[in-house]
């Protein structure tokens, strides 16, 4: 929500929550992944590629930015990127919804794209929600400066 | 005290199209899967109680052996169902058909696979036994499965 005044206390409560809760699921849990898939079939090819790191880190710095900037006009961009960088990720994980295994002398391949335009669809549209959303809120706002603020609640 | 902001309408609205998706992607996922547990259930049940004669035959005459194999694919799924099976690399040896079988959901088809090994007594007596086939299933038109394997494993010397 938009223009309403937020403290720096929970600007920074929810940036620290941001960074928590991110840092586990793209750093802690593949690394333990990792670790544990490697421990468990140490022939296998089965580790977590880089990439996801590369990705995690990435989404870390938006997530938090955008936690610390709520309701500004500076976290839309950033709510878009996360977006966006979910759909590059998604894309590039599942190899553009075609993948493919090769194992004694069987070969398999998958290949699901449409599925793929159809798992990607949320996270487009959340990139377009975030400043259509801010526009929404702005303009009413405009609109309540012109014709005076709401009543106020009492408690 | 605080000021309490009405939600403006077109918050709703978008908020209307999120859930809108939101509905349209589980469903999408929701159907996929349950079709594909469906069509993988259904097609291994007739694979396993079906007549293995009648599943693939092989009969020589002289020294060519046409391998037959008559597959009856249901479809218990949400979607239509295509299963074609080809050969890659047919040698001269080897000749294939290509089949390809549509089954619509809810009703079966019967997939008919022609393969001839001109010469079986050359086939057996060669280094390479091998005949690259590849069986496709598609669950139209969200996800499609290629499985390449060997069909040599279908001639049997003798016939059967």
């Amino acid at each position: 929500m938009y223009g309403q005044t937020i403290t720096m206390r929970k600007r920074i409560t929810s940036a620290v929550w941001a960074l928590v809760v991110n840092a586990i699921f793209w750093i802690v849990i593949p690394y333990y992944l990792g670790a544990f898939l490697a421990g468990r079939v140490p022939e296998s090819a089965l580790t977590i590629p880089t990439f996801v790191y590369e990705f995690g880190i990435l989404f870390i710095i938006l997530e938090v930015g955008a936690a610390f900037y709520q309701g500004k006009a500076v976290a839309v961009p950033m709510i878009s990127a996360v977006a966006l960088l979910t759909v590059v990720y998604i894309w590039y994980a599942t190899n553009g919804g075609v993948l493919g295994v090769e194992t004694s002398g069987i070969t398999l391949a998958l290949s699901f794209r449409l599925m793929l335009y159809v798992l990607v669809l949320p996270s487009i549209w959340a990139a377009i929600r975030a400043p259509l959303s801010y526009l929404v809120w702005r303009r009413a706002l405009k609109t309540e400066i012109s014709t005076g603020p709401p009543a106020p609640t009492v408690p | 005290m605080q000021v309490k902001r009405k939600t403006p309408r077109g918050i709703w609205a978008l908020r209307g199209v999120t859930v809108a998706i939101a509905v349209i992607v589980l469903l999408a996922i929701g159907t996929v899967v349950y079709s594909a547990y469906e069509d993988y259930t259904a097609v291994k049940a007739e694979l396993a109680g079906g007549n293995q004669q009648a599943i693939g035959a092989a009969v020589l005459r002289g020294s060519t052996e046409t391998v037959s194999i008559n597959i009856t694919v249901p479809n218990n799924g949400l979607y239509p169902l295509n299963v074609t099976l080809s050969c890659d690399y047919p040698t001269t040896n080897v000749v294939c058909q290509r089949t390809s079988v549509d089954v619509s959901p809810g009703g079966q088809g019967v997939l008919r696979f022609r393969m001839t090994v001109l010469d079986l007594t050359e086939f057996e007596g060669s280094d390479n036994q091998v005949i690259n086939g590849t069986v496709a299933i598609s669950m139209m038109p969200f996800v499609g499965l290629t499985v390449g394997t060997d069909f040599g494993g279908f001639v049997k010397p003798g016939g059967s």
